[in-house]
């Protein structure tokens, strides 16, 4: 058994070889006081001070976490609502025809959606900036939330529903005190993943930021553009720390999910 | 009506879209305190009755009462019936106490009363010191009392189980029979019980309502159900029993199987085609000189309290018999009955006019076999 995936065992190696050896390396060179991304001369944090120092970057940090957070909360709140309205559509074609608009604007490229937010701000006259990023990360956002939540609406059994009409429950009650609560994994899920997604978009925000409001994605790129400079490995070493622990985050409220439908003990 | 009354249907109907309904014109009249059952296979209509009496499903056509209170543009959450759910249908995300007190806080009452409440009501299905457990923590048997407790603690005046006890192994199941109706004992209210068991329904009920495709085949008293069956469907769905196709030659004498019989039916008209019920536990083995039937046995099945045998007579009529004593395959044996063993039904009749033909029997001081 164990020489047949020894192969495959190899294989997936070399594959998360490839895909993380940039990012140590980077990651590596961020504490080199040679300056340079080669002959690795010392052990230093000065890269850290001095992005630490560096005020603009700390605002474009700030700017970067407030657009993330806002965004995946409102998108929450509006991801919810879709899922409740799509999860109550009855007919099956109908369900999945918005289920399918829904995934599309996941798949579809960043490009597309960031040029055709560009078209659609100038066209209106919202001007480029805070709004136009908030806004169009809004609109990225909420499909994922809704694609988060809705496994976990239809998991709960409509008898749920029926029960708590049968004990007396006004339509309010029973969304705050049944759907609400049951599908609450789910949100959370969603609101991570909403996050993730805001705080490494590049593209979309590229397309649709104006002067003076920039990310930190767009931001790294203008500095990449720039010069080499070991801010840069500093400063996305922090991000892939950050983004790590986001990760761990939506693992164990994942795991939490995972538990037997209809039995999980939640508090 | 009566004041006893409780539920009423008057000619309801329940469809869906254009489908066939799937409860064709309903009347019926339910009266408090007492154990009624709804009978049927699935797909009959029976929890379609129960949702509407709960106000989860609307009424196509014809008028629902509670209390004497048209109750068709009622909502479930306002009206004074609950339900035991199928599957229990219980809150995952709360425990004990919050799952039973869900009702009463909706309601919002003061935390004092809900604690006294709730207590009682756990007390009453005897989970006093589960208050504090998961629902994930309890067994399926616990979980049926959790769901009956929380919709007891409401103090509904009609209590609807919808197959609460499919969900339970045999032994668990026939306990909660013993408990559910010693419950609607203790409560005093009306239980509607739906289920397909027949068994079941003859166990527990007071009342049993046999329902077949979106209508009211018969309803009665568990033994009138059993004993006088009205038809081919209801001879058949309740308990075993052996239909042959027959002729009621005149008052208290029948024809099947090619011989005449003497038997306790009369209102018939004259030789008029019937079909003749005989329960296989009326049967009795004797020999072939004995027998009113000649059978060939064809094969035999333990079944605990009884052998089941099955043979065939010689016109090739299939005769299931239920008898403590073993039969030998491929021996022919004598099956014997008495006239009241035998039950005639006419074909087609409606319950109004069994229930009259019946009646009349009565009227002329008749004795009948029950």
């Amino acid at each position: 058994m164990k020489k047949k995936f020894k192969l495959s065992n190899l294989y997936l190696v070399v594959i998360f070889i490839i895909l993380y050896v940039p990012i140590f390396y980077l990651m590596f060179y961020s504490f080199n006081s040679g300056g340079k991304m080669y002959d690795f001369e010392g052990f230093t944090l000065d890269w850290y001070k001095e992005l630490f120092q560096d005020s603009r970057l700390l605002i474009i940090v700030l700017n970067t976490i407030i657009i993330a957070l806002l965004s995946a909360g409102i998108s929450t709140v509006l991801g919810i609502s879709g899922a409740i309205a799509i999860w109550y559509v009855r007919k099956v074609y109908a369900k999945n025809f918005l289920l399918s608009l829904n995934n599309v604007l996941i798949v579809s490229p960043d490009v597309i959606i960031g040029a055709s937010f560009l078209i659609l701000f100038t066209f209106v006259g919202i001007k480029l900036g805070f709004t136009s990023v908030l806004l169009s990360h809004i609109a990225f956002n909420v499909p994922i939330v809704v694609l988060m939540v809705l496994p976990k609406l239809q998991e709960m059994g409509a008898s749920l529903i029926d029960a708590a009409r049968d004990l007396g429950a006004s339509r309010w009650d029973v969304l705050s005190k049944v759907v609400l609560p049951y599908i609450t994994p789910g949100i959370f899920a969603g609101f991570f993943m909403a996050l993730t997604y805001s705080l490494d978009d590049f593209a979309v925000t590229f397309f649709v930021t104006g002067n003076g409001f920039t990310t930190l994605s767009v931001e790294i790129y203008s500095l990449a553009r720039r010069g080499i400079s070991l801010n840069i490995n500093a400063l996305s070493t922090l991000l892939f720390v950050f983004t790590l622990l986001l990760v761990v985050g939506y693992y164990f409220i994942t795991k939490r999910n995972a538990r037997p439908i209809g039995l999980g003990a939640r508090k | 009506m009566s004041t006893s009354t409780i539920i009423r249907f008057e000619n309801v109907t329940k469809q869906y879209d254009n489908d066939a309904a799937v409860l064709d014109n309903v009347s019926f009249e339910m009266e408090r305190g007492k154990f009624y059952t709804l009978l049927g296979p699935s797909g009959c209509g029976k929890t379609t009755i129960l949702r509407l009496i709960s106000g989860l499903v609307e009424a196509s056509h014809g008028k629902i009462y509670i209390n004497d209170k048209l109750v068709n543009d009622v909502p479930a959450n306002k009206r004074q019936v609950n339900t035991v759910f199928q599957d229990y249908a219980l809150f995952p995300h709360l425990n004990v106490f919050e799952n039973v007190a869900f009702g009463l806080r909706v309601k919002k009452l003061k935390n004092a009363d809900i604690q006294k409440k709730v207590q009682e009501a756990l007390r009453f299905v005897n989970l006093e010191a589960y208050e504090n457990r998961e629902i994930s923590e309890m067994s399926g048997g616990q979980r049926q009392r959790v769901a009956i407790a929380r919709a007891i603690v409401n103090e509904p005046e009609v209590l609807l189980l919808d197959e609460p006890l499919s969900a339970l192994d045999l032994k668990l199941r026939t306990e909660m029979q013993y408990e559910l109706r010693e419950l609607q004992r203790r409560l005093g209210i009306t239980f509607v019980f739906v289920t397909h068991d027949q068994e079941e329904a003859l166990a527990m009920s007071d009342e049993i309502f046999v329902i077949n495709k979106g209508k009211i085949q018969q309803r009665g008293v568990p033994t009138d159900i059993y004993d006088e069956p009205i038809n081919r469907f209801v001879a058949d769905f309740i308990g075993e029993s052996n239909i042959i196709q027959g002729k009621m030659l005149r008052d208290f004498v029948v024809q099947f199987d090619g011989k005449e019989f003497e038997c306790v039916d009369q209102g018939f008209n004259p030789n008029e085609s019937v079909e003749v019920v005989i329960r296989p536990e009326d049967l009795e083995i004797t020999t072939k000189e004995k027998g009113h039937l000649k059978v060939k046995v064809d094969s035999q099945l333990f079944r605990g309290v009884h052998y089941e045998i099955c043979g065939y007579d010689e016109n090739g009529n299939e005769w299931i018999v239920h008898s403590t004593k073993k039969a030998v395959v491929g021996e022919e044996i004598g099956l014997y009955f008495e006239p009241e063993a035998i039950h005639v039904m006419r074909l087609g009749e409606t319950e109004e006019e069994f229930d009259a033909r019946l009646e009349a029997y009565d009227d002329q001081g008749v004795e009948n076999g029950n």
